[in-house]
C-alpha cells in the first residue's frame, strides 16, 4: 500500500518515541551498572546518562571484591543466587516440559486428559500468592524449603500449562501422514511417539523450553517466600542488596539486574516468532 | 487416508486393538500432568481449608496437623468481610487494573496500527519495542526505582523539560506512587499488547482495505467495520490476559514501593504477602486465599460458558 510522505515521517516519529521510552529504563540502568559509587546517586547538574568514570567495579564488588573502601564487603556473593536462579528455573523447565510435551502429545493425538486442559487454564488463573501457604506447609514437610530442587517442583508445576499448551498446538499443526506411515510400517504408537514425532519436533520442543525457562528465570513472589538464605535466586538476593548501614547498593544492584536481564531478553529475541503463541496459550500463531 | 483407514487393510493390527493401544498410550502419556496438578490443587486446597477453620500460625507451637485444638470454626470467613485492609487492598488492585489495561490496549494497538505493514527498519524497531516485556520483572521493577528518585532521570527530564528544577519525592507520596507503579507496569505490558494485536492486525485482508478505501471509506470506518470483527476474538484475549495478570500484581510493585508508603500501594497479592511474612497469621490467609480462589473460579467457569454458549450462537 503507498502512503504518503507525510504518514510516513508520522509513523518514524512515533516509532522512535516509542522506542525512546522503551530505551530509556534500560539504558540506565545498564549505565548505572558502570558508574564508579560517587556518581551513584549524583543529582542535578552531576546527573549524567553515562558514567564519566565506567568502571568494572560494581561487577567486582558482587562476585567478592571489594573495590571501594567506601562499602562493606559483601557477606555472600551473587555467584551461589545466580547458580541458583539457573539450576532451578533449568529443572523446572525440564519438569514442564517432560509432563507437558507428553500430555500434550495425548490429548492431541487420542483425545486423552478429561478434565487436564481446563485444570491448567485455571492454575494459570489463581494468583500464586493464594496458594502459597499451604504450599510453604508442604514444602517444609518434604524438606524442600530453601533448596533449589523444591524450588525447581513448584516452576514445573507453575509453567506447567504454558508447556503443555505450546505443545499441543504444535502436536495439531504437525502433519499426520509420517506417524500413520510407521504405523503402517509396525510401529507401536509409543514408538512412533519416541522415535518418529519427538526427533521431528526438535525445533518447536527448543522453543518451547526457551520459552518456559524465561518464564521460570523471570520469578521473583515463589522464590522470596520458598528461600530464605542458602538458595535464595538473584531477585531475591538483588533485594537484599542494600541494607541501613549500606543504604542502596545502587550500582552493585544494576549490575546484578544486568546480568539477570541479559539472558531473557536475548533468548526472548531468538524465539520471537513463538512468543505470540506461548503468550495466548496457542490461542493464536504468528 | 486416516490411521482407521489404514488399519482396516492391515489384519494385524485390527483397528479395535489399536484403539485400544492410543488410549492406553494417552492415559499413560497425561499421566505425570494429572498427578502433579492434583498434587497442587488437592492437597493446598484441604489443607488451606483446615487450616483456615481455625487459628493456627507458624507461631503456634502446634504442627499444623494439630491445628483442630485451635478451632475457631467459621470466625476467620467473617473477618474476612469486615476486613477494610483487605476492600481497600482489592480496590487498589482495580484501579491498576481499570488505568493499566486499556491504556496498554490503546497504546499497543496504535503502535501495532503502524506496524501493519512493512516499512526500512521495521524489524530493529520491533525487537527493541519488545523487549520490556521480557526484562524480569523485579528488574523491570529496581530499573524504576531508580528512575523515580527525587534526585533521578525522570525528575531531570521534567526539569529540562519545565525549564526549572523538579524534585518530586515520587516514590513517597501517595498518589504519585500508584502513578509511578502504573507507569512501571504500562511500561513493561504495552509490548505483549502490540505483539498479540499485531499478530492480528496482520491477519486482515489486504484486498478488502484496497476496496474499501477505493469506495471511499474512511480510516475510523474500515477499522470499524473490516479491523475490529476480524480481531474480536483477539481483543479478548489480549484484554483477558492482561486482566488474569493484572489482578496477580506483584513484583514490580513491591521492588518499587514495598506497597508503601504506608499502605498506598498495597494490592491484594502484597496485603497477603505480608500478612503471611509479617502477621503470620496463616489460619486467616488461608480464609482470604480460599474466598478469592472461590470468586475466581466461579468467574472463570461462568466466562468459559458464556463464551461457548456464543460461540455456538455463532
Amino acid at each position: 500500500m503507498r502512503r504518503s510522505p507525510a504518514f510516513e515521517a508520522f509513523r518514524y516519529a512515533a516509532i522512535l518515541l516509542a522506542c525512546a521510552i522503551t530505551l530509556v529504563p534500560i539504558l540506565w540502568m545498564v549505565s548505572m551498572a558502570f558508574k564508579p559509587i560517587a556518581e551513584w546517586q549524583a543529582t542535578g547538574a552531576d546527573l549524567t546518562w553515562f558514567p564519566k568514570e565506567p568502571t568494572l567495579d560494581n561487577f567486582r564488588y558482587i562476585f567478592g571484591e571489594s573495590g571501594s573502601n567506601l562499602i562493606v564487603a559483601l557477606d555472600r556473593t551473587a555467584a551461589k543466587p545466580i547458580l541458583s536462579s539457573l539450576l532451578s528455573a533449568s529443572l523446572g523447565t525440564l519438569i514442564a516440559m517432560a509432563a507437558g510435551t507428553s500430555a500434550a502429545y495425548g490429548l492431541s493425538r487420542f483425545g486423552a486428559g478429561g478434565n487436564l486442559p481446563l485444570a491448567l487454564i485455571q492454575l494459570r488463573l489463581f494468583p500464586p500468592m493464594a496458594v502459597m501457604i499451604p504450599v510453604m506447609m508442604m514444602w517444609s514437610f518434604l524438606n524442600l524449603m530453601d533448596t533449589w530442587w523444591g524450588l525447581a517442583l513448584i516452576y514445573g508445576i507453575v509453567t506447567l500449562p504454558f508447556a503443555f499448551w505450546l505443545m499441543k498446538t504444535f502436536f495439531d499443526d504437525m502433519p499426520r501422514e509420517i506417524e500413520e506411515a510407521a504405523l503402517v510400517e509396525g510401529c507401536s504408537r509409543g514408538r512412533v511417539f519416541w522415535r518418529i514425532t519427538l526427533p521431528m519436533m526438535r525445533a518447536p520442543l527448543a522453543s518451547a523450553a526457551l520459552f518456559v525457562f524465561i518464564l521460570n528465570w523471570s520469578d521473583y513472589l515463589i522464590a522470596l517466600l520458598l528461600t530464605t538464605r542458602e538458595w535464595v535466586t538473584i531477585p531475591v538476593y538483588m533485594a537484599s542488596l542494600s541494607s541501613s548501614m549500606t543504604g542502596q547498593l545502587y550500582g552493585a544492584k544494576a549490575a546484578l539486574g544486568l546480568i539477570a536481564a541479559v539472558p531473557p531478553v536475548f533468548l526472548g529475541i531468538m524465539i520471537q516468532r513463538h512468543l505470540v503463541r506461548g503468550l495466548t496459550f496457542g490461542a493464536l500463531k504468528q | 487416508m486416516t490411521s482407521a483407514e489404514i488399519s482396516k487393510d492391515m489384519p494385524a493390527r485390527p483397528a479395535a486393538r489399536e484403539a485400544d493401544e492410543g488410549a492406553r498410550l494417552g492415559l499413560r502419556l497425561t499421566l505425570p500432568a494429572q498427578l502433579l496438578v492434583l498434587f497442587i490443587s488437592v492437597f493446598p486446597l484441604l489443607m488451606q481449608l483446615y487450616i483456615s477453620l481455625t487459628d493456627w500460625s507458624p507461631l503456634s507451637g502446634l504442627g499444623w496437623p494439630r491445628a483442630y485444638e485451635l478451632w475457631n470454626g467459621f470466625a476467620n470467613y467473617v473477618d474476612v468481610a469486615g476486613d477494610g485492609r483487605l476492600w481497600s487492598a482489592l480496590g487498589r488492585t482495580a484501579l491498576v487494573m481499570v488505568v493499566c489495561v486499556p491504556v496498554e490496549f490503546l497504546l499497543g494497538l496504535a503502535l501495532a496500527t503502524l506496524f501493519a505493514d512493512s516499512f526500512p527498519g521495521k524489524r530493529v524497531f520491533y525487537s527493541i519495542l519488545i523487549m520490556p516485556m521480557m526484562v524480569v520483572p523485579a528488574v523491570a521493577g529496581y530499573m524504576f526505582y531508580m528512575l523515580f528518585q527525587s534526585g533521578g532521570p525522570v525528575n531531570d527530564i521534567l526539569s529540562s523539560l519545565l525549564g526549572m528544577p523538579v524534585t518530586v519525592a515520587w516514590l513517597s507520596d501517595p498518589m504519585l506512587a500508584m502513578l509511578a507503579v502504573m507507569v512501571a507496569d504500562i511500561w513493561q505490558w504495552t509490548p505483549l499488547m502490540f505483539l498479540i494485536l499485531l499478530a492480528g492486525l496482520v491477519g486482515v485482508p489486504e484486498d478488502q482495505m484496497k476496496a474499501a478505501t477505493l469506495l471511499g471509506a474512511s480510516p475510523w470506518q474500515k477499522f470499524r467495520t473490516i479491523v475490529l470483527p476480524r480481531m474480536k476474538t483477539i481483543i479478548i484475549i489480549a484484554l483477558a490476559i492482561r486482566v488474569i495478570e493484572c489482578f496477580k500484581i506483584f513484583d514490580t510493585l513491591f521492588i518499587m514501593t514495598g506497597g508503601g508508603p504506608g499502605v498506598a500501594t498495597e494490592t491484594i497479592s502484597v496485603y497477603i504477602y505480608k500478612i503471611t511474612t509479617q502477621d503470620l497469621i496463616w489460619g486467616y490467609v488461608a480464609a482470604i486465599a480460599l474466598v478469592i480462589l472461590l470468586v475466581l473460579s466461579v468467574a472463570c467457569v461462568w466466562a468459559i460458558k458464556r463464551m461457548a454458549r456464543k460461540e455456538r450462537a455463532a
